[in-house]
């Protein structure tokens, strides 16, 4: 395997242009979708099957360093999980992991079960009705296999996406995090970082200034195949109960009229 | 923030069905090998019945795929972590237990009973893992609703029995004239199964704490307090009680198992999709 390439979005750089989120569109060729009223700024409110980038504006009352109201961007995407819940739901291997640890869905072999849009903790994976396939953010994987960055990071005029080696990124955002910190940003951390936090780390990460749960990010994501085991041995429970009920009915209490062999 | 799979009816008449053929395969091996010559009819009707609902099963599957020529793609892996994947496999297995299970209860095959008792053996593992392994799936999401409650395996496995029993005693009450020993152990062991039904159902509301509310309160409550709780299961226990083997009375309390079963499903898929 390669060196693990990653993405970081620090989001204090963020000046909510969209840049990223057109780049992508044209890069990847996704068609236009009929604009959504949010309440902000924002559009859409989701990531769909042909918006793969996704910039955030969040209105946050008190989030501010000064205690004001703190109007806070991100430019979302597909965080590339290292235990990914999408890859282990796909029964039919259409999901894969490339060489550079990112996620990618095959559009040639995936069938359209949905398993995998259920099964994202982040909401990212989408169902696209005409190719009938799920769809998902590709870490442009053509461009990274040809030498360059993806489109939004490319585009990205201010930073705030950043692509390279993943333990060079996470170096780097370590030391984003403190200068934050000493400007007065109290609540300004990274998240997904971690290879030994939530989901093996994420290999886009990001840096976010205030709790995950303002950004509307769940604190503590789970890989949803944590549930099989517990959930299979209490179904085997069960069919031993009901098993045994079944026995209890149908033994024929010794009336001698045969069978009851077992 | 999350996505829903947007699986509508046909997946929700999946689990249904899928329910009932393990189930009536499985009672179908217990009468067979355990019930003696008086329940021989209960072991063919549940080995006929689940072979015509396991292919349905599949059927129902490969259409509501997003391309349904791409079906075979789900046999290019096993992965024995992903409830997907074993459970695509699982339909064809048990549907071949099913269908040799079936033609083994006719003609030059007839002389060959136990034989066809063990493979009801192992094919019945294959059943109850068709019946259960649904609510597996659904628990390994990111939905809280669906994936908090430990016991959706152990609840669907549980009505899988029920409804298979129910559509095993609704077909001998429809079809056997007289009395029918068969007829009454499957009853009898359909009122097990819906007590331990009514005891999971009731842990797995307390596992699931407030993560329930889309099924206990909002516009699914009154389907599934009335329809499921109420009619499809306190309703039909009484009516066996109380029925004393009358037949239409027990053919009623089949009848309102099964429609319990279809609303079991049909809000656990559904609330939280709508």
């Amino acid at each position: 395997m390669a060196r693990t390439l990653a993405m970081f979005t620090d989001t204090s750089l963020c000046i909510g242009c969209r840049a990223c989120q057109v780049a992508c569109k044209q890069w990847n060729e996704l068609g236009m979708e009929q604009p959504e009223w949010t309440g902000s700024y924002q559009n859409h409110a989701h990531f769909t099957d042909s918006t793969f980038r996704l910039v955030r504006f969040m209105e946050a009352p008190g989030a501010s360093p000064s205690g004001d109201l703190a109007w806070l961007l991100m430019s979302d995407v597909c965080k590339h999980c290292a235990d990914a819940g999408c890859l282990d739901a796909c029964p039919t291997g259409a999901i894969y992991r490339t060489e550079f640890g990112t996620v990618n869905i095959n559009q040639d072999t995936c069938n359209g079960c949905r398993y995998c849009v259920s099964s994202c903790p982040f909401g990212v994976v989408s169902f696209n009705e005409h190719t009938g396939t799920a769809r998902k953010c590709t870490f442009c994987n053509d461009r990274i296999h040809n030498g360059l960055g993806p489109a939004c990071a490319k585009a990205c005029p201010t930073e705030s996406i950043q692509f390279g080696f993943r333990d060079e990124l996470v170096a780097k955002a370590g030391k984003r995090v403190e200068t934050l910190k000493a400007m007065g940003f109290k609540d300004a951390q990274l998240y997904g970082a971690d290879q030994k936090g939530f989901l093996g780390g994420l290999n886009a990460f990001f840096l976010l200034l205030a709790k995950p749960s303002t950004y509307n990010l769940p604190e503590n994501p789970k890989v949803p195949q944590r549930n099989v085991v517990v959930d299979s041995l209490l179904s085997i429970g069960s069919a031993v109960l009901v098993g045994l009920g079944a026995l209890l009915a149908f033994r024929d209490r010794g009336r001698g009229d045969g069978g009851g062999h077992a | 923030m999350l996505k829903t799979p947007d699986w509508g009816m046909m997946i929700v008449l999946y689990f249904f069905f899928g329910g009932i053929a393990g189930g009536a395969y499985f009672t179908a091996a217990v009468a067979d090998n355990v019930g003696g010559p008086r329940s021989s009819r209960v072991a063919l009707v549940g080995y006929l019945l689940s072979l015509p609902l396991v292919a349905l099963c599949g059927l129902l599957l490969i259409a509501d795929l997003g391309v349904p020529t791409r079906f075979l793609n789900m046999m290019r892996t096993l992965k024995f972590w992903d409830p997907m994947s074993l459970g695509a496999w699982a339909v064809g297995v048990f549907g071949l237990f099913s269908f040799v299970s079936s033609v083994m209860c006719f003609g030059p095959f007839e002389h060959m009973a136990r034989l066809r008792r063990r493979i009801g053996l192992i094919g019945m593992l294959f059943g109850f893992f068709l019946a259960s392994y649904t609510g597996v799936l659904l628990s390994a999401t990111a939905q809280p609703f669906w994936s908090e409650g430990r016991l959706m395996g152990a609840l669907f496995l549980a009505s899988g029995a029920s409804t298979g029993m129910a559509a095993v005693s609704l077909i001998l009450a429809l079809t056997g004239g007289g009395s029918n020993p068969g007829l009454a152990k499957v009853k009898h062991a359909d009122r097990y199964s819906m007590i331990i039904e009514l005891v999971v159902l009731a842990l797995f509301l307390a596992l699931l704490g407030s993560a329930a509310r889309p099924i206990v309160s909002g516009h699914f409550a009154p389907l599934f307090w009335g329809g499921l709780v109420a009619l499809g299961l306190v309703v039909p226990l009484v009516l066996d009680f109380v029925g004393h083997g009358r037949k239409a009375l027990g053919a009623l309390a089949a009848v309102l198992v099964l429609v319990g079963g279809f609303i079991l499903r049909y809000v656990i898929v559904m609330s939280i999709q709508s």
